[in-house]
This record gives C-alpha cells, sequence and structure tokens, in this order.
C-alpha cells in the first residue's frame, strides 16, 4: 500500500483531497436538508414548536406560576385547495404551563374528495422552544369527502421554561399558524 | 449650527403628539373632514361593498352611530420620497428615530471620517512620494507598531457601533404587549391582504390604483393602493405576515420596518407609529412581473378613527379598547432622546399632522 | 517580497533562442479549441470575459435607459425584438430577465473568468515558476463548460419563462419559490443547468490552481515567497472549493423540486424556502470574496511595482486574506435579514459580519504604507489601482452600515444595497480587473498600449460610475426598492442622474476599445519589463509575449 501510495504523482494526491474536500461540501449541502429540520426541532429555529409527552406535560403542569399567556391561532388554505379551515376560537389565554386543547375546522366546500397536508410554525420566533405540542395533525394527509367537515384538535402548552429565558419571558403572545396545502401537486417545470 | 437645528427639530418633534393629543378630543372628526380624499365617489368606486352602503348612511355627530370613514389626503414629504431627497424619510416610530440616528449619527460620520482619512492619506502620499518628489524609494516592509494600530483601532470602533447596533436590535424585538392591535398581512401575486382578527375585520384586499384615480385621490402614482390598511396612533401594532405563493416582503421606510412574507409560515413585526399621517411602502423581495407595483399604504388615525373606520368595515372593537389609553401613551412618546437626531432636515412634519 | 536570482531562462526573445520546443505551436484549431497552454487558455478567458462583459454591460445599459424616466418606455419593445409579445406583461416580465442575466452574467462569466480564468492562468503559473498548469487538459475542459455555460444562460433569454414572457426572471439569487412554483417554462431550468456547468468549471480550475500552487512552485518560492497575486488565488480557489458545491446541491434541489415533484424548499410538502437562501447565501457570500480576493492581488502587485518597494506586511497582507476567507464563510445571513430570524440570530450574524471590516481595513493600510516612502510613477495601472483603493474603501463602509441587522431592515432590498455592492464590484472588483490589464498587456500582448487613452479611460470611467452609483445610496434611503422596472415620479431625479452616469461611463469604455485598436494596430514593442525595477515578480524576466512555453529550466529563487 505504501509503496503505491508513494508512487502517486503528488499532483494527483492534492488533486484528489481537493476533489474529495468538494466532493464532501456537495454532500453537506445535501444533508443540510435533514440536518436544518432536526436543527429546527432541536433549538425551535424559525418558530418550530417542540414534541411532549403526557409526562413532560404533567411536569409543566405542575410548575405553574399563574404568569398568563395569549395564544393566537392563524389558519391559512394554499394553492387552491378548497376548503375552508379555522381555528374553533382565534385566542386562548392560559396559564404559563397549563395544558390547553383547540380545535381546527376544516371543510371540503368541493364536489370531490382532496387530500391536504398542513406545516406550522409559531411566532415569535423565540418562543417555539417553549411551545409544546402533544398532539396534533401537522403533516399527517387527510382526505375529505365532499362536504365533510373534520374537527382536528392540537392540544399543547407553553413550557415555564420561557419565563426564564431571556429571549422569551417578555412575550405576551404567541400565534401558532397552520397552512393546509393540497397534496398532489404538478410539478412547476416545463 | 447643528446643534441648535437640532434643537429646534427636537421641540418641533415633542410638540407633534402633544398637539394631535390636544387637538384629538376636540375636534374628533379633524383628520377625516380637514383632509378628505378628493372625491368621495371615487372612493366609494372602489371600495367594497359594505364601505359604500355605509358612507350612504346619515353623516350624525356621533361616529360609533354612523360609521363613515375617508381616507386623509397624503401630506408631501411625510411618508414618501420626495424629488431629489437624499436622508432616510422621516421617521415615526421611535426605533425609526434610534435607528436614523444611529445611521445619521454614529454611522455616517464615521464611515465618512474613515473615507475621508484614506482619501486624505492617499492624496498626501500622492504627492509626498512622487518619483519626482521623491526619487529613491525607502526599503521599509515592517512596523509592528503601526500594523497591531490599525488592526486594533477598527475593533474598537467596531465594537462601537456594535453597542448601540446590538440595543437597537433587542428594541426592534421587544414583544408587543397584550393591548397590541394585531393585523394579517398577506403577500399575494400581485396585491396585499390585511385582516384584522381582533376587530373581526375580514381580509381587505389593496391594490395599487391606476394612476388616474391616484391622481385625482392627490396620491402618488405607483404608491396609492386602493384600500389602506389603517391602524390606531401610538399603539404598538403587530403584524403577522405570511405569503400567499411566493415570497414577498412587506416594508414601510417611514417606520423603519420590513418584514419579509414566506408562504408556510408565519412572521411577526411590530411597530408603534406616533404621528397621524398616510405613509406608503412598496414589496420588496422581488415576486415576479408586478413586483413593483404592489405598494403598500398605511394610515395612522386617531383611536376614535380607528374605531370608527372598524366599524365601516362591518368590525366590532374589542372590548377592552380604553379610547382614553392613546392622549397618555402620545405624552410618554417624545422623551426619546434620539428624537433630535432623527427629526427630518427639511420638511418640519409636525403642523401638518396636527391640522 | 521576494528576490529573483534570475537563473530564469535568460530569454530575451523566445523566439530567437535554442529551446527545445520553444516554437511547437499547435495549428490554428488545436491551438484555440483543444488548448493545453494555460496563456492560450489564459487568452481565451479573457476574451470571453470581455465578450461576456459587453452582453453584460449592454444589458445594464438598456436597464438605465429604462430608468432614466419615470415610466416604462422601451420594455414592451425590447421584449418583442427578442421574439416575445409585445404588452405590458411581457415588457415587465423582461425586466426581471434582464436584471437575472446581468447579475448572472457579470459574477460568473465576466468578473470570474477574467480575475481567476484569465490572469490567474496567464499569471499563477508565470509568477511561481511554473511550465504550466498541472493538468492542462482540465484547464481546457474548465473552459469549454463555461463558454457553454454562457452560450446555455444567454439561451434561456429565447425561451418561455413563464409569466407570459421568455427567460429566466427569478433574479440572481433564484429564490425559491418564484424559481419553483411561480416559473414555469424551461428557461429557469436551463439557467440553474447552466450554473451548474458554471460551477464545474470553477471547481475543476480551483482544483487545478491548488495543485498547481501546492505541487510546481520553482525551487525556493516557498508559499510565504509567492507573490500575493498567487496567494490572492489560492485563497480564492479553497473558497471556490467549499462554496459552490453547496449552490450546486441547492440548485440541483431547485431542479428537483422543479421537475420532478420534490419539496425541498416547498412548504406545502414538508420543505421550507428559507433553507434555500440559507445554502444560497452559504455560497453567495464567499462568492462576492471569489471576485474581490484576486483584485487584492493584482492591485499589491501593482501598488509594489510603481511604488518601486516591497509590498508592505507581506504576511499580514496574505493573512488577511486567508482571514477574510474563513470569516467570509460564517456570515452568510446577513443577506437574509428580514427573512424572520431570532434576535439572538441577527446579533451574531451583525457581529460577525462587522469583523471583515478588521482584515480589509489591514488592506488598505498595508497598500497605503507600500506606498508610503515609495518612487511612485502614475502609470494607468497605478491609477486605476488608486481608484480601486478608494472605491472600494467607499464600499466597504456603506458594507459596514448594511452589516448593522437593525438599520438594514430599512435598507434591505434597497438601491442602498445596489449601490454598496456596485462600488465593491464595479467600482472595486472592475477596477482590479482594468488595473490588471492594463499592468499585464504589454506582457501578454508584447506591445504597448496608449498611455494618454489609459489615463483618459479611467477618468471618465471613474466619473462615470460615481455619478451611477453614488446617487443610488440616496434612492435607497428615500426608499426605494431593487428590481423595479418603473418607480413613482419623487424618484425620477436621481434615476436620472444615475443613468447619465452610465452614459459617461460608455465613453469611458470607449477609449477602452480605442485603446485596444491601438495596442494591437499601433502599440509599440514592450520590453520584457516595461515597469523597471518596481517590477520583481517572475513573469518580468522573460520575454514579452513570453515563450509558448517557459521555464523549461526552473528559475531558482533565493
Amino acid at each position: 500500500m505504501t509503496s503505491l501510495a508513494q508512487r502517486i504523482d503528488p499532483r494527483i494526491r492534492t488533486a484528489f483531497s481537493a476533489a474529495a474536500l468538494a466532493a464532501g461540501m456537495v454532500g453537506l449541502g445535501f444533508a443540510s436538508v435533514p440536518l436544518y429540520d432536526l436543527f429546527c426541532r432541536v433549538t425551535g429555529f424559525g418558530g418550530t414548536t417542540m414534541k411532549a409527552t403526557e409526562a413532560q406535560a404533567n411536569t409543566a403542569a405542575a410548575q405553574q406560576t399563574g404568569r398568563v399567556v395569549s395564544v393566537r391561532f392563524d389558519s391559512n388554505v394554499r394553492n387552491g385547495l378548497p376548503w375552508s379551515f379555522r381555528p374553533e376560537r382565534p385566542r386562548e389565554t392560559l396559564s404559563v404551563g397549563a395544558r390547553d386543547m383547540m380545535i381546527f375546522i376544516a371543510k371540503n366546500e368541493s364536489s370531490v374528495p382532496v387530500t391536504g397536508t398542513a406545516t406550522f410554525n409559531v411566532t415569535p420566533s423565540a418562543a417555539g422552544r417553549h411551545f409544546s405540542k402533544i398532539q396534533c395533525f401537522c403533516f399527517t394527509e387527510q382526505t375529505l369527502q365532499p362536504g365533510q367537515e373534520m374537527r382536528m384538535p392540537v392540544v399543547y402548552f407553553v413550557n415555564p421554561a420561557m419565563l426564564d429565558d431571556p429571549n422569551a419571558r417578555d412575550i405576551q403572545e404567541i400565534t401558532l399558524s397552520y397552512t393546509f396545502f393540497p397534496v398532489d401537486e404538478a410539478p412547476a417545470g416545463s | 449650527m447643528t446643534i441648535m437645528k437640532r434643537l429646534f427639530l427636537a421641540v418641533m418633534f415633542a410638540m407633534t403628539p402633544v398637539a394631535v393629543a390636544a387637538a384629538a378630543p376636540a375636534a374628533p372628526v379633524a383628520t377625516a373632514t380637514a383632509a378628505p380624499v378628493a372625491a368621495p365617489a371615487d372612493a366609494a368606486a372602489t371600495a367594497p361593498a359594505d364601505a359604500a352602503t355605509t358612507a350612504t348612511a346619515a353623516p350624525a355627530a356621533d361616529a360609533a352611530a354612523a360609521p363613515t370613514f375617508e381616507y386623509a389626503r397624503p401630506v408631501d414629504g411625510v411618508g414618501q420620497p420626495v424629488p431629489g431627497g437624499w436622508d432616510f424619510q422621516p421617521q415615526v416610530t421611535e426605533t425609526g428615530r434610534y435607528a436614523h440616528w444611529l445611521n445619521n449619527v454614529v454611522l455616517l460620520p464615521l464611515m465618512t471620517i474613515v473615507s475621508l482619512i484614506v482619501l486624505g492619506l492617499m492624496l498626501w502620499i500622492v504627492a509626498r512620494y512622487r518619483a519626482k518628489a521623491n526619487p529613491v524609494p525607502s526599503k521599509t516592509t515592517h512596523n509592528t507598531m503601526i500594523e497591531v494600530i490599525w488592526t486594533l483601532v477598527p475593533v474598537f470602533i467596531l465594537v462601537g457601533i456594535a453597542v448601540p447596533s446590538i440595543d437597537l436590535l433587542a428594541k426592534q424585538y421587544a414583544p408587543p404587549p397584550a393591548d397590541a392591535v394585531t393585523v394579517k398581512v398577506t403577500g399575494y401575486q400581485w396585491y396585499w391582504g390585511y385582516e384584522y382578527p381582533d376587530h373581526s375585520v375580514p381580509e381587505i384586499i389593496s391594490r395599487m390604483l391606476p394612476e388616474e384615480q391616484a391622481v385625482a385621490r392627490g396620491e402618488p402614482y405607483q404608491l396609492a393602493v386602493d384600500n389602506r390598511m389603517v391602524v390606531p396612533v401610538n399603539r404598538t401594532v403587530k403584524l403577522i405576515v405570511t405569503g400567499a405563493d411566493v415570497i414577498h416582503s412587506w416594508a414601510m421606510p417611514a417606520f423603519w420596518t420590513k418584514m419579509d412574507a414566506v408562504p408556510g409560515r408565519l412572521n411577526e413585526v411590530t411597530f408603534k407609529a406616533d404621528q397621524i399621517g398616510v405613509y406608503y411602502g412598496q414589496c420588496s423581495e422581488l415576486c415576479g412581473i408586478d413586483h413593483g407595483f404592489m405598494p403598500i399604504a398605511v394610515e395612522v388615525v386617531s383611536e376614535a378613527d380607528f374605531a370608527r373606520w372598524v366599524a365601516s368595515r362591518g368590525g366590532t372593537m374589542p372590548g377592552a379598547a380604553a379610547p382614553a389609553a392613546a392622549p397618555a401613551a402620545a405624552g410618554a412618546a417624545p422623551a426619546a432622546p434620539q428624537a433630535p437626531a432623527a427629526a427630518p432636515t427639511d420638511t418640519p412634519a409636525a403642523p401638518a399632522t396636527a391640522s | 517580497m521576494t528576490d529573483i536570482a534570475a537563473t530564469a531562462p535568460a530569454d530575451l526573445h523566445g523566439h530567437a533562442h535554442a529551446h527545445d520546443d520553444h516554437d511547437d505551436k499547435p495549428g490554428f484549431f488545436v491551438r484555440w479549441f483543444m488548448s493545453t497552454n494555460h496563456k492560450d487558455i489564459g487568452t481565451l478567458y479573457l476574451l470571453f470575459a470581455i465578450v461576456a462583459g459587453i452582453i453584460g454591460g449592454a444589458l445594464s445599459g438598456m436597464m438605465r435607459l429604462e430608468l432614466a424616466e419615470a415610466g416604462i418606455q422601451y420594455l414592451p419593445g425590447w421584449a418583442s425584438m427578442l421574439g416575445g409579445e409585445s404588452t405590458d406583461t411581457a415588457g415587465k416580465h423582461f425586466w426581471n430577465v434582464m436584471i437575472t442575466a446581468h447579475g448572472l452574467i457579470m459574477v460568473f462569466f465576466m468578473v470570474m473568468p477574467a480575475m481567476i480564468g484569465g490572469f490567474g492562468n496567464w499569471f499563477v503559473p508565470l509568477m511561481i515558476g511554473a511550465p504550466d498548469m498541472a493538468f492542462p487538459r482540465m484547464n481546457n475542459v474548465s473552459f469549454w463548460l463555461t463558454f457553454v455555460a454562457f452560450l446555455l444562460l444567454v439561451g434561456s433569454m429565447f425561451v418561455p419563462g413563464g409569466a407570459g414572457g421568455l427567460g429566466a426572471g427569478t433574479g440572481w439569487t433564484v429564490y425559491a419559490p418564484l424559481s419553483t412554483s411561480g416559473s414555469t417554462g424551461p428557461a429557469v431550468d436551463m439557467a440553474i443547468f447552466s450554473l451548474h456547468l458554471a460551477g464545474a468549471a470553477s471547481i475543476l480550475g480551483a482544483i487545478n490552481f491548488i495543485t498547481t500552487i501546492f505541487n510546481m512552485r520553482a525551487p525556493g518560492m516557498t508559499l510565504h515567497k509567492m507573490p500575493l497575486f498567487v496567494w490572492s488565488v489560492l485563497v480564492t480557489a479553497f473558497l471556490l472549493l467549499l462554496a459552490l458545491p453547496v449552490l450546486a446541491a441547492a440548485i440541483t434541489m431547485l431542479l428537483a423540486d422543479r421537475n420532478f415533484g420534490a419539496a425541498f424548499f416547498d412548504a406545502a410538502g414538508g420543505g421550507d424556502p428559507v433553507l434555500y437562501q440559507h445554502l444560497f447565501w452559504f455560497f453567495g457570500h464567499p462568492e462576492v470574496y471569489i471576485m474581490i480576493l484576486p483584485g487584492f492581488g493584482i492591485v499589491s502587485q501593482i501598488v509594489a511595482t510603481f511604488s518601486r518597494k516591497p509590498v508592505f506586511g507581506y504576511l499580514g497582507m496574505a493573512y488577511a486574506m486567508v482571514a477574510i476567507g474563513v470569516v467570509g464563510f460564517v456570515v452568510w445571513a446577513h443577506h437574509m435579514f428580514t427573512v424572520g430570524m431570532s434576535v439572538n440570530l441577527k446579533m451574531y450574524f451583525t457581529a460577525a459580519t462587522m469583523v471583515i471590516a478588521v482584515p480589509t481595513g489591514i488592506k488598505i493600510f498595508s497598500w497605503l504604507a507600500t506606498m508610503w516612502g515609495g518612487s511612485i510613477s502614475f502609470k494607468t495601472p497605478m491609477v486605476w489601482s488608486l481608484g480601486f483603493i478608494f472605491m472600494f474603501t467607499v464600499g466597504g463602509v456603506t458594507g459596514v452600515v448594511l452589516a448593522n441587522g437593525g438599520v438594514d431592515q430599512n435598507l434591505h432590498d434597497t438601491y442602498y444595497v445596489v449601490a454598496h455592492f456596485h462600488y465593491v464590484l464595479s467600482l472595486g472588483a472592475v477596477f482590479a480587473l482594468f488595473a490588471g490589464f492594463y499592468y499585464w498587456l504589454p506582457k501578454m500582448s508584447g506591445r504597448m498600449y496608449s498611455e494618454f487613452l489609459g489615463q483618459l479611460h479611467f477618468w471618465v470611467f471613474f466619473v462615470g460610475v460615481n455619478v451611477m452609483f453614488f446617487p443610488q445610496h440616496f434612492l435607497g434611503q428615500q426608499g426605494m426598492p431593487r428590481r423595479y422596472p418603473d418607480y413613482t415620479a419623487a424618484y425620477e431625479y436621481w434615476h436620472n442622474i444615475s443613468s447619465w452616469g452610465y452614459a459617461i461611463m460608455a465613453v469611458g469604455m470607449l477609449f477602452f476599445f480605442l485603446n485596444m485598436a491601438y495596442t494591437f494596430l499601433l502599440g509599440k514593442q514592450a520590453g520584457d519589463n516595461p515597469w523597471g525595477e518596481g517590477a520583481t515578480t517572475l513573469e518580468w524576466t522573460l520575454s514579452s509575449p513570453p515563450p509558448f512555453h517557459q521555464f523549461n529550466t526552473l528559475p531558482k529563487i533565493s
């Protein structure tokens, strides 16, 4: 092996090292997609919400201090999805740490079955890491028959750790936004 | 000289909200009647049906009973560019004045000085060390002391800049109070939608006015829109911004505010305008063919006018909103130390907005 | 930086000398189309960059003409001339096509080919005492890939781009979703594929430069004795190697989103359009240093030559470039301050961006110190370099203003940004290009240019670009957004002046082309070293033009 390595022109070695570096960066470019997703889910970057278990919810509920926060619910329908989609109430005031539930109501207003999927985030972005959902309908595809109405619950709590976060402790209102898109969309290119 | 000018402008600025506050309770319809749009018929023609029908209701003194609202005329030099203007537009938010101060009093002079030092040194070197003046070049290639100096001095300058810069960011990101007025902004190809979820005002579509209509209303073409976003003065406004199709950007130069409207995602930005008036902005992220033709217009009105506007749109004011809060907040606003530097240099805005 | 004991082939006029292979120039087709000679490939790159620069410059002329007055005057007509419809819509789309093409052409097909492909190819081997580049055939592949990429980009302007017009109207940043769901038709695919090819060409070029510089230096030419231009190309090559693959990955994902129903950047499928911006600017910010670092190198050579003094603080200069390259990778998100990021992130990117001002300041002050105590002659290349130093300073300080995330909240995507990056590129990189061109033209062609026309070119161009771009700061402060084909009447005043600036600049370019004609028709023979004792790098020990194959006996550097 060593003799082979020695016989290789040093220029070839340099070139291959450089090419490997470039190939590595291509890999990193593609790897950024899952890495970015992971990063968002861990840090709440860009207002990504956290997922929580029942046990975590119970712990949070035990840490309530009486500080209340308002949660606003925002809903959007895009790309011509023929649905109506609204939260039951536009906002809710709750104690930090307390568990709450909001029902979003989606209705297929068209005469054919339509499948949709939702994306979501919270604002301000600093609140993302403190907004925990125990149950939600994000990225699960929903098919609605013509005229069918579906009630989709989101069970969530605001983590009391928010009150210790200098960037988030003064937040008075968190907005949770959902956007529903139709699922089968033709690619845009030629 | 500049100090005198700043003092003068500081006084003018300090007086503005006071004047507004004083005028507001005495004549609640002042802004609406003093400068109505050119032809109410125009407004009725382009406004949605609900506005048109309410406009025909009997004009009574009691605003709550007869929800009429007419857009105010913009004032030249406020909330819009001026021909040949080179400075920022006059800022009507506290953070805007702070940022304007940071630029005009800290950054711009520093940057000018740095550029002039480089230019001056260069000219001096050119004169002193041209071949005729200095036929034998020195062979100096190192001077550790001077290299350390020109590394460290910029570091100190940058640290000095960073302090107010970081402070400004913190102020821009201060979480809005619980009573903030929330407006949902949606960017479409190629118009804007404004919805007031707490006032039950459904989405209002805001499109650019054709040239004739803009001129008829006394508004600048390509900035004028059919339906403005209307917000109360001296109240924090929280915009929740999203895009419907591609990325747009909601920008308002006079508020020092800009936020991208990204599809599938909600962004939040706040401002608190402390002068009644009409302000224009434009979409600031390339969004296709009519990117240049989806302007933004915000009308900042008194609390009472805002209530009237909400009613004219078929909405209701949330019970908690106390009109008495407005004058109190107005008194607090001009205390800002950065007001003087941020004052408009060419157009004193005070008399205009108080009229 | 280095004294050369010229055991170099002391060959004054290549043809007359007794090298074994001094005159084995291949025939025309083989020489120019299958070239493996670094100087010929460098010449091809320079010619290519000039042609691309004429096209990109013509586009900016059309834009300034349209913007000279309020209202849309020419766009529908131009759109129909290129085969589109003569409608208002097609005209506005054509505007977006022009801003896209102008940006891409100037970045990928003018500045980069000229700096790296042209001067890099010509002078890196000469300066380090190497006979050629490490991989001459790969060098040729790089050039022709760039060429085909350019044809694809220009071709994309003639195929449907969606929205009722021809061409890709996405801006050079190709942001999703405007570039995916927002633009139907093959034009955007063609433009993206063009970027793939240009990127591949640059990556191959970068590998070639790195290998050449690391392995083919003449005996005694240690890294710390290399001329600063070689240092600048080395740092640039590493930036290319690390940044371009990320762009390649990002635009490949765009193609997948467009054509294969993927949703990397499409919120509808769980993707995030903001991720595209992160990836683009992870490439895009180093890219601006890719465009300017070789310019730093060129200016360092010229300032030292015409001051008849070695560069002041050589090591500081070399490592300032390394520092700029490294820090350049961790500041990208200042291009996306308004995208909706957390305050902590904005504070970090504000601070990190301002840090770049420190090594940049070191370079500016070191150039001044190089001149200090010198015996300066103000030949055309030196005048362009002086212009570069001052104009780059002006562009740099507005960069410090924009670095402040809080201030940028107003200035973002306004003409202030346009003014800033044209000061560092159109008055920075382009000044460095002209400086290098006049500096090395006698070496490359063997003929002297007209000093009078060169000076005239500088002064007219200098006035023109300043009249063109300085008022754009005012427009930006007044709130004028970028990428607008039309504007409200209040902006007309400065736009009009700015357009006159273009006209002045265009006259300046006329003197440049006159000067080129003069040089090749009437130019006097240039000696081996027309610049005198200040020109100490190895290329000046060779004949002008250098022999087809140089350094068959390697020079020794003491």
